[in-house]
């Protein structure tokens, strides 16, 4: 299996590091090599592509910034020399984490991760209706009605289902949930966040708030998300 | 050393291993050979690359302290850092971490004067083991028997 992939980096010795591996694991067909955002995303406006490989600090703009501007949801490994980013990877649903320099070996097994079939569905949601989905959690299948669930918010290759008593942690991702569940009721605001629009109590300028805990509004579902509201 | 005494006992095993390079003790031999086992061609182009964009990176961190811009200082220092890991220099890596770390704890530009005299100084030396070992790996490189 080949991914294709693009390179966004502004250290051209940690650039060429990387094409290297690529190139050596046969895997990965770099599609570009970018060493700031606004190139990037210029590029990935037209180009889709399966993976990015994201420094965060670059002139300009930061790696997250890219993640919040682009309209697909690609598999992402950033690597970067701050160890720092790692709570702000997760919270962006980022496959792996390279801290630079890394060894080939460190990139085979981050490549590893993203080149796993997505969970099939049949694992963790089995069943899907109007108005429930059935979730495998602690070893045993759960259902949970639409009505219940106030977000579902990604913790790297898991998600958190929210409810008002209860968080129930699965193994999926936003991107596999966001085909799954009710479009009536459910709708993706952010990459790590898929929200019930029935439970939105207020929108602010920074995010929506549902029960209390604000969730972020991307820019790119910023649009969509007032589409759906019902304002007079 | 092992390859030396090997090569005393067995003088054929000389035709058989593989040439090594001895690199400047400042330079972690291990950790180069980790990153890219012994590419002596891949290694020479990484400290090429590194010095192609050494004068840029470091004027940036000068700059910006001159400028008294602390914000600009920490992102300079955190841009050239990762070059030391991928250079094998990781003590000096180590200082950019530290100084990094420090440019966030600090109100101004003007308590890190000694920290900024050391990171300078270290880099000037830095470029010139640098500019030295890409020299040597250079001539060896181009002499591979």
């Amino acid at each position: 299996m080949s991914l294709s992939c693009i390179i966004v980096e502004d250290l051209q010795v940690a650039a060429d590091y990387l094409n290297r591996c690529c190139e050596k694991s046969g895997q990965v067909n770099v599609q570009g090599r970018f060493a700031n955002v606004s190139d990037a995303l210029q590029f990935l406006d037209t180009t889709s592509v399966d993976l990015l490989f994201l420094d965060v600090e670059m002139p300009g703009a930061t790696g997250f910034d890219l993640l919040d501007q682009i309209t697909f949801t690609p598999k992402v490994i950033l690597t970067t020399s701050k160890p720092e980013y790692a709570y702000d990877a997760f919270e962006y649903n980022v496959s792996d984490f390279l801290k630079k320099p890394f060894t080939y070996q460190r990139f085979l097994d981050a490549l590893k991760k993203v080149s796993q079939p997505v969970i099939q569905t049949t694992d963790t949601v089995t069943e899907t209706g109007i108005d429930h989905i059935f979730i495998k959690s602690d070893g045993k299948l759960i259902r949970l009605n639409n009505n219940d669930i106030l977000y579902i918010e990604s913790m790297g290759d898991y998600v958190k289902f929210v409810t008002m008593e209860k968080k129930y942690v699965t193994h999926n991702t936003i991107k596999n949930l966001e085909e799954k569940v009710s479009k009536q009721d459910f709708m993706k605001v952010h990459r790590s966040y898929i929200i019930n629009i029935n439970k939105i109590s207020n929108i602010r300028e920074s995010g929506l708030y549902i029960n209390g805990t604000e969730i972020p509004i991307s820019k790119s579902h910023k649009q969509d998300v007032l589409k759906r509201l019902n304002i007079i | 050393m092992y390859n030396e005494k090997l090569i005393h006992l067995f003088p054929m095993a000389n035709e058989t291993l593989p040439k090594q390079f001895i690199f400047n003790e400042k330079l972690d031999t291990e950790y180069l050979f980790s990153l890219y086992a012994d590419d002596y061609g891949y290694i020479e182009e990484v400290l090429f690359t590194t010095l192609q964009h050494f004068d840029q990176d470091f004027d940036s961190i000068q700059l910006a302290f001159e400028s008294e811009n602390i914000a600009d200082l920490r992102k300079a220092v955190h841009k050239i850092k990762p070059t030391f890991g991928f250079t094998g220099l990781l003590n000096t890596q180590l200082i950019c971490k530290d100084f990094e770390d420090k440019c966030s704890a600090v109100a101004s530009v003007e308590d890190l004067t000694n920290e900024y005299k050391h990171i300078r100084n270290t880099l000037i030396e830095v470029k010139g083991i640098i500019e030295s070992e890409h020299k040597r790996l250079k001539e060896f490189n181009s002499n591979p028997l």
